[in-house]
This record gives structure tokens, sequence and C-alpha cells, in this order.
């Protein structure tokens, strides 16, 4: 089953007396299977928090179709069963972090949430400061409250806006346990996120957003595939030209050497090589970190 | 969802300390009347009455007839004083949950988006309400304990705020939803209530005009508004023991409410298609 499916989704601001606007999305095609980690990347304006918000019934979409857990995303009882995080979080200063809790629950429809409240506190490291008001709170804090309330209720898609940013590294790796462990009870993960180390560690599938379209959208390992790009290491005794003539290419660093090519190609000069008595020790593809694969998608354009 | 909401505005006036200095400024204000006030009725069912050290009327007369002028002036100081506390207070509730991070929290839960806006008109009316019912029952009984004349005239003035602000938050919200600043939502509560007590006067005020196109003008644009100088009129009258007819009267307060709700419907319809 699908916990969002996106079909041409368009979204386009202002266009008033005559003017076009501003498209924000452009038709965005994307789908995320239920249980999976999904990170949506892309350069700043690229659409990703109007897509989100789009998703979520926030901000109107100008065209398309789009269906949230197998429904409509403007039922109430579809965005029962949601969690969000927003990008600019913002709680009532004067309230404490268990009212603000309270308040969660009985927006969300959730009777009796008192333990899971006391639960929730704990596990964002919060249960200490739970009296106190909110506007006393450092960004960190605040945003593990965030992260509480969208956590209350146990919601079967949890789609986060910026989950980490403000938060110590400490903090990072207890958010990233606790993410890990809504996926492991069967949650989806949504994370829209800009900080792509924090990304590249939760989220096992990654859809990349430019300029309102999806451009590369993939498992995470296969988007990190540089292609046919290997990394191969031999052992000492074996002369540099008698490589070079096999049809590999000196990389930087001592004894490392790289192939371009398919598989085949890749495994017939690995046999001119050791027919000449080269040992082979060490073989890689090259993989690139989702920066570079960012960076590629950008420069490719949509 | 409504009440949840409404729940979740009184829960924020009751942790504003803004709010909460009202409060404990109009309860000052109570205990200094109840214990300054030099009003002295002297020998029971007739007497002379003393407001301040001053003698109100020389004559002997009825206590409750010699402390009307008091009781008037007290209901029209309730409702004119509940409604321009109660903008001032309330200014800025809708401009904080519109607020960028906080109304996206809220429209991602399992709420409609008119059932915010309602829920913050009621949670904001039963705020109102009960500010102006602890003022105008204060004073009426600190009166009743001064005096021994239980006058239910600041208490129906009191209810009276509660149905006039209905349409003055209803502007506000309306200012809100176009655009977000507690600056403008305050402007926008006080312009509609000044526009009302203009429409409560239309017709002496009618006479200021030539007869004719102007005058006609005045009293088109005043009749679509709603009379709330009148509504204070009818506590002002209960204070003075005057009758009030119950038709005209229910049909004021139910002219008020609908021109209220009639612009929260506006406020709805424009809420349900912005982009936040």
């Amino acid at each position: 089953m699908l916990a969002i499916e996106a079909a041409g989704l368009a979204k386009t601001y202002g266009g008033a007396f005559g003017s076009p606007g501003h498209r924000a999305l452009r038709g965005v095609d994307l789908t995320v299977e239920q249980g999976t980690a999904f990170g949506l990347i892309g350069p700043n304006g690229a659409g990703k928090t109007t897509f989100v918000k789009a998703i979520l019934g926030i901000v109107n979409p100008s065209g398309g179709t789009l269906r949230l857990l197998g429904g409509d995303p403007a039922d109430p009882r579809i965005r029962a069963r949601v969690g969000y995080l927003p990008e600019r979080l913002q709680l009532p200063p004067s309230w404490d972090a268990a009212e603000v809790l309270r308040s969660t629950a009985r927006l969300k429809r959730q009777r009796r949430a008192g333990p899971a409240i006391q639960r929730l506190l704990e596990e964002v490291g919060l249960a200490a400061d739970a009296r106190r008001r909110v506007g006393t709170y450092s960004k960190g804090m605040r945003q593990r409250l965030g992260l509480a309330c969208a956590l209350l209720g146990q919601p079967e898609l949890l789609i986060l806006d910026e989950p980490t940013d403000g938060l110590d590294p400490m903090a990072r790796v207890e958010a990233r346990n606790l993410l890990a462990r809504e996926v492991a009870r069967g949650a989806t993960l949504f994370i829209n996120s800009h900080l792509l180390a924090e990304t590249e560690r939760v989220c096992t599938r990654i859809g990349i957003l430019v300029e309102g379209k999806v451009v590369r959208e993939g498992e995470l390992e296969a988007l990190q595939r540089s292609g046919n790009r290997w990394t191969l290491r031999f052992g000492d005794g074996v002369s540099s030209e008698l490589l070079l003539a096999a049809g590999f290419t000196q990389a930087p660093g001592a004894g490392s050497w790289t192939f371009e090519g398919e598989a085949a190609g890749l495994n017939a000069a690995l046999d001119r090589a050791r027919a000449a008595g080269a040992l082979l020790v060490g073989l890689e593809q090259e993989t690139k970190d989702l920066e570079q694969v960012l960076a590629d998608a950008v420069g490719d354009g949509p | 969802m409504t009440l949840a909401i409404a729940l979740d505005i009184l829960r924020e006036a009751r942790s504003r300390r803004w709010i909460i200095a009202l409060w404990g400024l109009s309860t000052l204000a109570l205990v200094v009347v109840a214990l300054g006030l030099r009003l002295e009725v002297v020998d029971g069912a007739l007497a002379a009455t003393r407001l301040f050290g001053s003698t109100l009327r020389t004559d002997v007369r009825a206590v409750d007839v010699a402390l009307r002028p008091l009781y008037l002036a007290v209901s029209y100081i309730v409702f004119y004083g509940g409604a321009l506390l109660g903008i001032v207070a309330t200014a800025d509730f809708a401009p904080t949950l519109l607020a960028p991070g906080r109304i996206e929290q809220l429209l991602a839960r399992p709420v409609r988006r008119w059932e915010v806006l309602a829920g913050t008109f009621l949670g904001v009316e039963a705020l109102v309400l009960a500010g102006a019912a602890y003022g105008g029952a204060g004073v009426a009984a600190l009166l009743y304990l001064k005096t021994g004349i239980l006058n239910p005239g600041p208490v129906v003035a009191a209810l009276g705020v509660a149905v006039a602000f209905a349409p003055v938050y209803a502007a506000m919200l309306l200012s809100v939803v176009v655009a977000r600043s507690a600056a403008l939502s305050g402007g926008a509560g006080l312009l509609l209530l000044a526009a009302g007590l203009v429409a409560g006067q239309r017709t002496p005020l009618a006479e200021l005009f030539h007869e004719g196109a102007s005058r006609a003008v005045f009293l088109g644009l005043t009749a679509l508004l709603p009379r709330l100088s009148a509504i204070a009129t009818i506590g002002a009258r209960l204070a003075e023991a005057q009758p009030v007819s119950a038709g005209p009267a229910a049909a004021l307060v139910a002219g008020t409410l609908a021109f209220a709700f009639g612009l929260l419907a506006v406020a709805i319809a424009r809420f349900e298609r912005k982009d936040y």
C-alpha cells in the first residue's frame, strides 16, 4: 500500500491580475511505499516545503491528484493517522510541555493520552523540564517537543520538515534512534531536509526535487552508485606500465587504481593484469555521497 | 474540535500575564470602589444619597430612584469598558494562532479549517463574557452591599458586551485572515465598535444630513451595521427601571448575531482558500 501518492501535483502562488505567478510545483509525480524511510532533498526554492504543505492540505494545490494513506488528505480521519513537524515550529510560549502535548492529544482525538505523553517526554529527553514554560526552552528543546507532538498517537505516516534542525550532535543521534524505532514499528517516514548527511543516515529511499519537479527517485544505494567506475588495489611488485597497459588508470594514493567501464571490460582487464602477475587485493564500486548526487541532479536539471 | 480549540484559547488566555494583569486590575478597581466609595443610603426606602461625598440630588426620594443615575452610568461603563478591554485583550489571539509554524501544525491535525476559526471565535466570546460578567456582577454585588438595592443593569450590560462583541470579534478575525496583524485586528474591532455606535444612533444622526441623497446613503449604509449602542441602551434602560420591549430587544440581538455570523462566514470562506 502507498503512504503518499502524488500525480502531476502542481502549485502556483500568486498569479493575480494576469501575472503568471510563481510555479512552486510543476507536476510532481511521487509515490512512497508504506513502511519506508523516504527523504526529499533539493536546493533552496525547489518546492520541497510546498510539496509537504500540499500533501497535508496546508496549501491548496493548483492541479494534480493526491492520496495519503489510500484516502483523501482533506479527510480528518486520514490526517488523524499522520504526524507532522513543521519547518518553522512555533509553540505557545506560556504553556509547559505537558500542556502542549495534552492539547495535541485532544486535537488528534487521542483519549487517555497521559501515559503516552509521559513516555514521549522521556523519549525526547524533556521529562525533567515538562513543567517549564516552553518560552524558556532552547531551540533544540522546542524541536524535541515538536517531534514528540508529531509522534503522539503512533501515527502511520510521519512527515518531518527539517527534524534535526537546531539539535546538538547528541540529540541528533537520539532523534535518529527514535525515528529508526518508528520505522521498525512499521511507520512510514517522510523527511524533508537540507541536512544531507542526516538524511543519508535515516532514509533508505530518496527523491530529488529541482525547480518543482522530481528529477531523481530511488533507493539511496542505487542513487549513490556512480555508474561504472571502480577502485582497485593491487599487491606490491607489479609495474605501473603493466597495469596501464591492461586498461587501468592510476588514482591518487599509493597502490590505488581506477577502471571505468562495464563489468565484462573490468574482468577482461583484470585477466590481463593477473596474467602478467598482478595480485588484486581490493575492489569496490565507487559511490557518491548524497551531496554529489544532489549536485549532479541539479546540474542535469528537470 | 471547535470546543477543543476554544478551550485552547481559554488556556492561552489564562497563561498570559497580560490577561492576568487585566483581571487583577479589574479586581483592584472593584476593591478600591468597595472600600473608598462614599455612597450613603440613609433611612431605608426614602433616602438621600451621596456619591463620592457629593449629594446626587437634594430631594429626599426613594432609594432606587435616587440611585438610577449611578446605575445608568455603571451600565454604560461596563458595556463600553468591557468592549474596549475585550478588543485590547484579544487583538493578538488570532494572529498568534495563525502564525507561521503554528498554523501549519494545526491544519495538519484532524481539524477542519472552519473549526479553527469557529473555535477561536467561541473561545474569545467565552473569555469576554466571563470578563464582563465578572466586572458587571462585581459592581452589582458591591452596590447591593452598599445600598441594599439589587439592580440587574450592570449584569445585563455585561451580557450585552458578549452580544455586541460577537460582530466586533468577527470583524477582527476577518481582518486577521486577510492580513495577520494584531494592530490591524484591534483597529478593525475599534472601527466596527465605532460604526456600531453610529448605527445605534442613526435616526437622530440622520437629521445632520440634508434630506435627499446624502441622508438616504447614510441611512442605507448604517442600516447594514449592527446597532451596538442600542444594545448598551437596553442595559441602561433596565438600570433606570425603564420598560424594555422584549420583541425589539430580541430582534436587535438576533440582528447583531446574524451580522456576526455573516462576517464569520466570510472569514471562513477566505480562510478555506488561503495558503499557509
